[in-house]
């Protein structure tokens, strides 16, 4: 499951273990793409949270991460940012890119 | 969406052999390229080692396979292919105005030339974007580079003009450059992209710094692996085995985009066992 940021809110995923955050947008092309890849990884790994942050309706938060191109997917482990990759990414690669901050 | 079977892009002596065994092995095919077919075919003056065609020209052998395409029913869809990707159990295929479904791809684009500028990759996702339409927004009231390759770049720069306060436009590859009066035309040919955490300063060949907050790098052509993301590629070129599968299950690859030689006849070989191996792949999946 995928939990929806609202409210520039990530005090949940900054107290989290291991959280993925997807920013997105919904006139993005890539990022749709990417949404179903994320709700697939979600399902695999029942051990890391999973956010979307729509960028329009969390422009500060965006601004905090400096995210300037999306999608944009950081990994924070324990609210600490510790990667982060930009486009798109296959479900493999996706999964690859997470399960190594296990 | 309906879906096809296979996918091919590019119409080089690659993509319509592809194209030509698919068809022939009875599969629902989409063929993405060109009535031209291909430059390189078209401005060949003679082939000398293409076998059953002694001494023929590009352009005779480029009408031969526009009649083979036609006589076996085979249409070429005229878009440009701007992102491929992959969902799994198909690809979903970008073009600029509508997204298409297959079960696999084959992809006989030909070679790309451009390499990355310097600080590019780097700075990708901090500044550097290949899309002004996902990231314009990022830009709202700041100054941007355009590194534009084509017409269609120019477009995409008056677009970008309509939300950033500054658009500096760049023609870095020769096209008609027409764009509306809020961009700046400037004809310096950029080197480098230079930057702390963020790319902020684009250098040109004479010397000059420019101080921009993003840059949009809008090439006519893409990357392999910027096309699709995921695909392996070495040294610019796609990595095949002799089956012409790439890393990714589904995508196949074939012609002067998996490497040298550089042959026209080696390029309609690889088509084929591309398209075979795209069927067996089918097969598999059923």
């Amino acid at each position: 499951m995928i939990t929806k940021i609202t409210n520039n809110d990530l005090t949940e995923a900054k107290a989290k273990e291991l959280a993925v955050l997807d920013f997105s947008a919904t006139w993005c092309g890539p990022c749709k793409m990417l949404a179903p890849v994320l709700e697939h990884l979600a399902d695999e790994m029942p051990g890391v949270s999973f956010y979307s942050i729509d960028v329009d309706e969390n422009f500060p938060l965006a601004h905090e991460f400096g995210v300037s191109s999306i999608p944009c997917v950081v990994v924070l482990k324990h609210g600490q940012e510790v990667d982060r990759t930009v486009g798109f990414e296959p479900a493999p690669a996706m999964h690859a890119f997470v399960e190594k901050h296990l | 969406m309906e879906r096809y079977d296979i996918a091919v892009i590019g119409t080089g002596p690659a993509g319509v052999s592809a194209a030509i065994t698919a068809k022939v092995r009875g599969k629902k095919l989409i063929l993405f390229g060109s009535r031209h077919l291909s430059d390189k075919v078209e401005k060949a003056h003679s082939i000398l080692n293409y076998p059953g065609l002694p001494n023929v020209s590009g352009a005779e052998l480029a009408n031969a396979y526009r009649m083979q395409l036609d006589s076996l029913d085979i249409p070429i869809t005229e878009k440009q292919v701007t992102a491929v990707y992959a969902m799994g159990d198909y690809f979903a295929i970008q073009t600029p105005d509508d997204m298409v479904e297959s079960t696999a791809v084959i992809l006989a684009a030909g070679v790309v030339t451009s390499k990355a500028l310097p600080g590019e990759d780097a700075f990708l996702g901090r500044g550097v974007s290949y899309c002004a339409t996902c990231d314009a927004h990022f830009y709202r009231g700041k100054t941007v580079a355009v590194l534009g390759y084509s017409e269609q770049a120019c477009r995409e720069a008056d677009f970008l003009a309509e939300t950033c306060e500054k658009v500096l436009y760049f023609p870095a590859a020769p096209h008609e450059v027409q764009v509306n009066g809020r961009v700046e035309v400037v004809r310096e040919k950029p080197t480098a992209i230079l930057g702390d955490r963020q790319a902020r300063t684009l250098e040109t060949k004479s010397g000059k710094r420019f101080d921009v907050d993003g840059i949009f790098i809008l090439r006519a052509s893409v990357a392999p692996d910027k096309l699709v993301p995921g695909l392996a590629v070495e040294d610019n070129h796609i990595r095949v085995d002799l089956q012409m599968r790439t890393n990714l299950p589904g995508c196949f690859a074939c012609g002067d985009a998996v490497g040298p030689p550089y042959q026209y006849i080696k390029a309609a070989g690889q088509g084929n066992v591309a398209a075979l191996s795209a069927v067996a792949y089918l097969a598999e999946q059923k």
